[in-house]
Order: C-alpha cells, then structure tokens, then sequence
C-alpha cells in the first residue's frame, strides 16, 4: 500500500514562543557555585555507598535520600569515550571543524561517569586509563560551564 | 505495515487500518478498545492521538493512548484483553517524524533538563557511539563487527519491500567506507529516518480463531526499565533487556532460548545494539558477536536469523520498531 507522494507540503511553523523555566534544585546549585571554587562535589548514597556526581537528592536502586557531600576529583581516568566528527546543532548534523573527544571519566572517589570534553591532546592519542584533570573557568561565571573541560594529567 | 514519507499521518493510518480491517472482514465496530500509540513531540501537539482516532475508526470508542513505546502499547492492549473486558484490540503506531521534524531533536528532548541538555554534550549520536565502544571494548571486539552486523541487515532489508536504506549486495566495505560520525559510529550502522505505521488487531483466544484460520499467540511478554543515567550504566550489555526477557521466557515456558527460538527481530536502531539485545536475550553467548558474524549464524538460514526485516537499519519508524519487528518475525 503506498500512495503518490503529495506534492504539497506545508511548512507549519508552531505559533509558541516560551521558555521552561526549570528549578535546578538546591543539588545542582550546591554543584555549580563549588564549580566556581574549583571543587567538584558528588553526594554519598546511604544505602550503597556509591558517590553519584554530578549530585542529586534520591538513588534509585535503594530509593533512599542522598545527603552526605563529598568532593571529588578534580583528576580522574577515562573510562569511555569517542571522537566525534561532527556536531548536532538543533537535530541537524554538522561537519564539526576539528575532530573532538567526548570522555566518560570516573573522577577520583566517585562512583559514576561524568561526560566531558578532553583536550589538549590529539584524538588518537586518547585511550582508556588516560588521566585527565579539570579545567574550571577563571573567573567564574556561575553556571555548569565553570567547569569547562578535562585535560591530561601530569 | 504502511510507509511513505510525504504522507499525511491521518492518510497513512486510514489506508493501513481500513487495509486490515478489510482483509480480516470487519469494521471498525468489531474492535473492543483502542490503543494508540505516538509521541507528543514528534507530532507536536499534546494528545497526540486526537488527530488519529477519526482515521482509525475510534470514533466514540474506549480509546487510550501510550506515548513512546509501540510494544508497550502492544503489552498493554493484551492486558486489556486479559483482563476479560475485551474480546479485541485495535494497536495503531505511527511516526511522521521523518517529513516533519527533525528526528535526533528527539533525544535532545528526552535528555535530563537542567545538566545534560545545558551541557549540550550528549545526543542521539554520541550516546550511541560510546554505547558502541564500550561494547567493542567489553569484549576486545575489533569496530569490523559493527561493519558486518550492518552490512547484513542491509542486504536483509533488500527484501523488504517496506525498507526505506538497504544495498542488496552491502558488504562489510561498504559500512566502513561511510563516513565516522562519532567513532566508532559510521553513517551506515545508524537507522533512516522514516515515516510509517504498523497495526494489528489482538484478540481473545476465542475470537482470534473466528478472525484467522492461522492466529499469532502471544505467548511471554516482560518488562523491564533500566536508570536513565549515563554515568551508572554497563552500556556494554543491557540488563533491562536481560530481565525483560526472562520475565517473558518465564511466561511463555522457554528454559532455553537459543535452541527453543527460530528466529528473532530485535529494535536495534545502531549496528551495535543489535548484538547487545541478542546476547541479553540468550540466543548467543555474550561476547560471541564476532564470531556470529564471521559463522554468519544471525544470517536468514543462519542458526539463529536475527533481524531477517532488516532491522531499525532497514526502517525505523519511532514507536513502531518493536513491534513492526515482532509483525516481521511472526511473518516470517
């Protein structure tokens, strides 16, 4: 069953103009204004003791109200990674200018990947077990960007 | 199943459902409930199901709607049935998402709000590429493997007269020469966009054998969700897909899939989630893919086709994939 392909598409653009405006939550801003000292901080589940960053106030394996702070990193090792060829910009896919590394990276005594870029090294260089260190924004800018990127350690 | 992009959504459910209905010999009033099945975003209106119930038939019917997921629909239809307040289920899926949208928008849109959607580094591609390498490294898999998984549903897809990518003759060469788009993902091992619908009508035992002299029986059905966290994932395997399956095996009485199976369609819309599905639902060993694909054991004829459809790589309607793949094997 398949019909003519219709001829006349009509380009209807959604008459909306809003913005959400989501509350990050006490978690998030903790994270992001220790971002701005340079520090990393994570929470501690009571259940499993696992340390979850970036934060957030429930586990979901124990069900249970994480509330024991602890700082992170600021090095870590990469666990995961890939390079990336392009860039997605609004859902369309774009040739990116220079190859890039997107990492998962367990920082020192934390329990979860966090994804980050990792620069400061070329592409292929880049191997599980590399160790990478934080790069914060000087000065501060007071969002998730302050903590900008990963580069190798050492 | 019915698929043309360029079709308006309500055309494309009219001509699929009012198609079925014909072939079994009823009307619109035979069906007990129905369940239709799209997504909110792609449509892009809330309720998604308003424009679709007039060219369905579910014109002052007990009508519901699950967004997303086509063979939860499915499963929720059956329950329906099950619980003995319907002989029949109408389950409609549809995506137009392909001719009227963007459809990796749609990942961006599921993505957590206020840390990675601000971060702006995870997406539909990437995601699925540090999928693909942390399975190729969980096993020490050489990306080859990925190349050959896509080739062959490729090649199966040729045979679909609904695929809308397939090569008949797609070698593991061809996937490696499409381009990277997050290494180890190559253009070829991702799904099409595609536009489509698949329906089907669920029936009590009873009245299944006075519709169809050949009825297709649900047998198991299982689910199983797994944390949306990236960070707190094996992505290597999926554990989710492993209990779903053995809560369906459980149901349908399989001890052993591998040798009690002839054939499997599993919702892979990446070449590499294809092995990782297979292996959580025990028709190969886990970390076999390799050799699977070297053997040809998942090629139609294999000793376990897997995808014989072509896969989410020959079409990948949004909602509908499961379950035009569980259409495709009962086919088959």
């Amino acid at each position: 069953m398949s019909a003519q392909q219709e001829r006349i598409i009509a380009n209807v653009v959604v008459p909306l103009d809003f913005t959400y405006n989501y509350r990050v939550g006490p978690y998030v801003e903790r994270y992001i204004k220790s971002l701005g000292q340079k520090k990393i901080m994570g929470v501690k589940c009571p259940g499993d003791d696992a340390v979850v960053v970036p934060p957030r106030k429930y586990c979901g394996r124990c069900n249970a109200i994480m509330d024991e702070w602890v700082e992170v990193g600021p090095e870590g090792t990469v666990e995961n990674y890939t390079v990336g060829h392009v860039r997605l910009n609004k859902g369309l896919v774009e040739k990116a200018d220079t190859e890039y590394v997107l990492a998962l990276i367990k920082l020192d005594g934390a329990s979860t990947l966090l994804p980050a870029e990792v620069k400061g090294i070329a592409p292929m260089d880049v191997e599980n077990g590399l160790r990478v260190k934080a790069v914060f924004k000087d000065p501060a800018e007071d969002s998730l960007n302050d903590l900008s990127y990963f580069v190798p350690a050492g | 199943m019915s698929g043309s992009i360029g079709m308006p959504r309500e055309r494309m459910l009219f001509e699929l459902v009012k198609g079925l209905y014909d072939q079994l010999g009823i009307t619109r009033h035979d069906i007990g409930t129905f369940v239709l099945n799209s997504n909110d975003f792609e449509v892009g209106h809330t309720i998604a199901n308003v424009f679709e119930d007039t060219p369905v038939g579910a014109y002052m019917k007990d009508e519901t709607h699950v967004d997303s997921e086509g063979l939860w629909a499915t499963t929720y239809a059956a329950m329906r049935i099950m619980s003995g307040n319907y002989e029949t289920a109408l389950v409609v899926g549809n995506s137009s998402g392909a001719s009227t949208m963007r459809p990796y928008l749609m990942m961006d849109y599921q993505l957590d709000p206020t840390i990675d959607r601000q971060a702006g580094l995870l997406n539909e591609l990437s995601t699925a590429a540090l999928q693909a390498r942390a399975f190729l490294d969980k096993y020490g898999l050489d990306e080859d493997v990925l190349n050959q998984i896509a080739a062959r549903n490729l090649r199966n897809a040729a045979m679909n007269p609904n695929a809308v990518q397939f090569k008949a003759d797609a070698t593991a060469g061809d996937v490696l020469e499409s381009e990277y788009l997050y290494e180890p993902l190559r253009k070829l091992q991702c799904y099409p966009f595609s536009d489509g619908a698949c329906a089907m009508v669920l029936a009590s035992g009873d009245r299944a054998k006075e519709l169809t002299d050949k009825p297709v029986w649900i047998k198991g059905m299982g689910n199983s969700v797994e944390t949306y966290y990236i960070g707190e994932r094996d992505l290597g395997s999926s554990r989710s897909a492993k209990m779903a399956a053995e809560r369906a095996y459980k149901m349908a009485g399989i001890s052993d899939p591998a040798k009690q199976l002839d054939v499997a369609e599993v919702a892979a819309k990446f070449a590499h989630q294809e092995p990782i599905l297979a292996e959580a639902l025990g028709l190969f060993e886990e970390g076999s893919a390799a050799r699977v694909a070297t053997d040809g054991l998942a090629d139609i004829g294999g000793s376990m086709p897997i995808c014989p459809s072509g896969g989410g790589l020959g079409a990948y309607v949004f909602t509908a994939t499961a379950w035009c793949g569980s259409r495709n094997a009962s086919a088959s």
